[in-house]
């Protein structure tokens, strides 16, 4: 780079030097726009159209670009394909500044130029990735059509066609360059045309109301709408097992135990139940582990733990596990109302947020091995600790994330910019 | 290899550390890793050549949708369902208009469960073609990639017909879908399909009867059948160690019952094993698709559309059999309102991708990407 910013200094003072400057431009700018060499980066949805992009029906070599790399040292393209969270933040801003200048940036898709789907009401999604490196192309689209992305590559060949050795680009520095609201701009500018707009069409009506005084607009053919019939839902009996059977069964073994939200475990409830129903009871969480030891152990044999997760019910966590025996897929649901527990002994206040609590239940691991990611995602998005889980971390989140996010008293201003507010 | 690595594990590993010199140490691969499949970071630990402990670094691509679905209708959640598996876009929203459909008592006609059974096959196929795709690459063969594109082209051709939109569709709702079929849509899917069914047969001369691919699959990330069923492992993993589980069969939903189609199953439960079982798949998917394009019923595709989407208490649990395996969606409401109390969505890829470390351990590091790669994770629904 240095040798090539020093062409036209060298060049520019001897007669007709400048022309042969230009000239290197040309030629540089042609080369370079012509074998740009994205890096490979995906991270969701996006990506498979990038790919596609790259295959056979679309070709993106015909634009010189069909050389993806692995390594952003090799690279200088960056499609940032995907959405981009803040855990994600600081490894995509290093792989940016480990590519060798001159690099170029195509934000693909709505979630890297704004957060797209996940604007609103989101504590994780960085909301524009123009707020970590600097874009050159932004390509609309959720996910763009591959089409869409050749057209962004196509003007980010014009851009480069159009840069100059006498005012070399320099890549930013990401992290200090001040965050434009430029969306506050667009609106503004869109405001003023509106306003233009209707001024013109307001003139216009007037003028022509005032040449034609008795016009009436025809009245405008309306779509058929298509009459849909309303239907009622059939539930699917359950082809293997018997739902009642299970209910009984596990009744016959543990009679305390009541049918959530039905109460006892009597006939007539039973039969009112529809066909497809699961048969779901309500666990103490000191009695948990012996009902688990005896749902896989015993006659039923649910050997699949099929789900683990946790309501915040205000007052209460309330945790929900499916089992599922893997040979006839009769299931059972139990659910743990789990405690919040409040250091300082107050109770829950409605409507504050980010109450200090904390709650412990006991962990399945030991029974089913396939609970303890279930119990960790628990843990990180309601704070609920399993006691007895070799590995009680946070499994999305960054550990020292401030809060539980699904807890309902979470509440975080500046992070989830609410839809309904 | 510094001194701190021998006294203190790195958090999430567990295996007690030996006695003695050993040449133990930790490599990490991702979150950019080409075949993490997506932001996947795992960090490998490692005795010489020999894995000893994988552990799966979650969230780099944490979207947190299941928040957001807690402040929108559930009507508006169908479109997020797109965004977990996006290779298996209808068969997700599938999961959440059944879910729906419970909660509100809706039903479905019989044409618009046609469509979606139609849309799961035809979505199945290009799921699993991709993952053909991307698993030849992971081994080492670019071409494979060109070849399962080709034909998914074909497959993403009919859904752009169908709603308009290639991979994020958007497309069930709730008592039925959005549109009616396209124009010569029946005899498209049937050509389409032909392309497919010829794709593979080419599929299994260059990549199935490859010996160096065949070396480098079989006996490779063996997951015992009792292993992979403790782990709520679901789909082709759970096949491919020999468990016929599917609820296609096990709890037939929409239309299942009426078609005539096999369960393919492994024997070893090792690589060779699960990829054997998603190519049984494609053909599978076929069988059903002609089968259903067969007897096309007439009539409307949905159901009368509710004026509002105000939900009772209660609880609703629905599941469909994805391409990657059991999706369920966990309804709760506490009454009074559209706005579900909360969704949970019990995703196949984060459970499939607990067995990665059993099948790892004592395997070489090179064997690792053809690991990860057999369980076929996604990692958006990994993470949600
Ligand atoms: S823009 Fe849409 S398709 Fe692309 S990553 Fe975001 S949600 Fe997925």
């Amino acid at each position: 780079m240095g040798l090539m910013e020093n062409v036209p200094k060298v060049l520019d003072p001897l007669p007709g030097g400048s022309r042969l400057a230009d000239a290197v431009d040309y030629v540089v700018n042609w080369a370079r726009s012509r074998s740009i060499w994205p890096l490979t980066f995906g991270t969701s949805c996006c990506a498979i159209e990038m790919m596609a992009a790259s295959m056979a029906r679309y070709d993106i070599s015909r634009f010189g670009s069909e050389v993806f790399r692995a390594s952003p040292r090799q690279a200088d393209l960056f499609i940032v394909a995907g959405t981009i969270v803040e855990k994600m933040a600081e490894p995509l801003v290093r792989l940016y500044e480990q590519m060798p200048g001159p690099k170029w940036v195509i934000a693909m898709g709505s979630c890297t130029i704004s957060g797209g789907p996940f604007y609103y009401d989101n504590y994780s999604v960085v909301k524009g990735v123009d707020r970590l490196i600097p874009v050159d192309v932004f390509v609309p689209g959720c996910p763009p059509r591959p089409e869409a992305l050749l057209n962004g590559l196509v003007l980010l060949q014009e851009k480069i066609r159009k840069e100059t050795l006498r005012n070399p680009r320099r890549p930013g520095e990401p992290l200090s360059a001040p965050a434009e609201d430029r969306w506050a701009r667009a609106k503004e500018a869109w405001e003023e045309l509106e306003r233009i707009k209707d001024e013109q069409m307001a003139e216009a009506r007037a003028k022509f109301a005032a040449e034609h005084p008795d016009y009436k607009p025809p009245k405008p053919p309306r779509a058929e709408k298509p009459a849909f019939p309303e239907v009622a839902r059939e539930p699917a009996p359950h082809a293997g097992w018997n739902a009642r059977a299970v209910a009984d069964a596990v009744h016959a073994r543990f009679p305390e135990l009541k049918l959530f939200r039905l109460g006892d475990v009597a006939p007539e409830v039973l039969e009112a139940r529809p066909a497809d129903w699961i048969p779901s009871f309500e666990v103490p969480s000191g009695k948990l582990l012996e009902v688990a030891r005896w749902l896989k152990d015993g006659e039923l044999k649910m050997d699949f733990p099929l789900l683990l997760t946790s309501v915040d019910r205000l007052d209460r966590f309330e945790l929900v596990a499916q089992l599922m025996n893997s040979s006839t897929s009769a299931r059972v649901e139990l659910r743990v109302p789990v405690e919040k527990i409040f250091p300082e002994g107050g109770s829950y206040a409605a409507g504050e947020k980010n109450q200090k609590y904390g709650a412990t239940a006991p962990s399945l691991v030991p029974v089913w091995p396939g609970m303890g990611w279930h119990e960790r995602e628990i843990y990180d998005l309601m704070g609920i600790r399993f006691e007895g889980n070799p590995d009680m971390r946070r499994i999305f989140l960054e550990e020292d994330f401030p809060g539980h996010p699904l807890r309902k008293d979470f509440d975080m201003p500046g992070r989830a910019i609410p839809r309904h507010a | 290899m510094t001194a701190r690595t021998r006294q203190t594990l790195p958090p999430g590993f567990l295996l007690p550390v030996r006695d003695g010199e050993t040449d133990e140490f930790y490599l990490n691969l991702g979150p950019q890793h080409p075949s993490t499949h997506g932001a996947l970071r795992v960090v490998v630990r490692l005795d010489g050549e020999t894995i000893r402990e994988v552990v799966p670094r979650l969230g780099y691509i944490h979207r947190g949708i299941e928040y957001q679905a807690e402040r929108d209708n559930v009507l508006q959640f169908v479109h997020f369902a797109d965004r977990f598996d996006y290779l298996t876009a209808l068969q997700n929203e599938h999961a959440v208009c059944l879910a729906a459909e419970k909660a509100l008592g809706i039903g479905v006609p019989e044409r618009g469960e046609w469509i979606r059974v139609v849309a799961d096959e035809l979505t199945r196929i290009s799921s699993h073609l991709i993952f053909l795709g991307s698993f030849g690459t992971d081994l080492g063969g670019t071409t494979t990639f060109l070849y399962a594109f080709k034909m998914r082209e074909a497959v993403t051709q009919l859904f752009d017909e169908l709603c308009g939109a290639r991979l994020t569709t958007n497309f069930l709702r709730p008592g039925g879908c959005a549109r009616d079929l396209p124009e010569g849509f029946v005899q498209k899917t049937r050509a389409a399909l032909e392309t497919v069914k010829r794709g593979m047969d080419e599929w299994d001369v260059f990549l199935s009867g490859n010996v160096i691919f065949q070396e480098r699959t079989r006996g490779v990330g063996i997951l015992p059948a009792d292993r992979a069923v403790a782990l709520g492992c679901s789909g082709p993993v759970l096949r491919g160690s020999g468990v016929e589980f599917d609820l296609r069969k096990k709890e037939p939903y929409s239309l299942y019952s009426k078609f005539d189609f096999d369960v393919p199953v492994g024997s070893v439960g090792d690589c060779w094993d699960r990829y054997a079982v998603r190519v049984e798949e494609i053909r599978q998917s076929a069988r059903i698709l002609e089968q259903a394009l067969d007897d096309v019923p007439e009539g409307p595709w949905r159901s009368k559309e509710k004026v509002s989407w105000r939900l009772d208490e209660g609880s609703w649990w629905s599941e469909v059999e994805t391409a990657k395996g059991i999706l369920g969606v966990q309804l709760e409401s506490q009454g009074k309102s559209d706005k579900p109390w909360r969704i949970k969505v019990r995703s196949p890829s984060f459970s499939n991708l607990m067995a990665l470390d059993e099948m790892c351990r004592g395997q070489k590091v090179a064997d690792l990407v053809a690991i990860l790669g057999s369980i076929d994770p996604v990692i958006p629904e990994v993470d949600r």
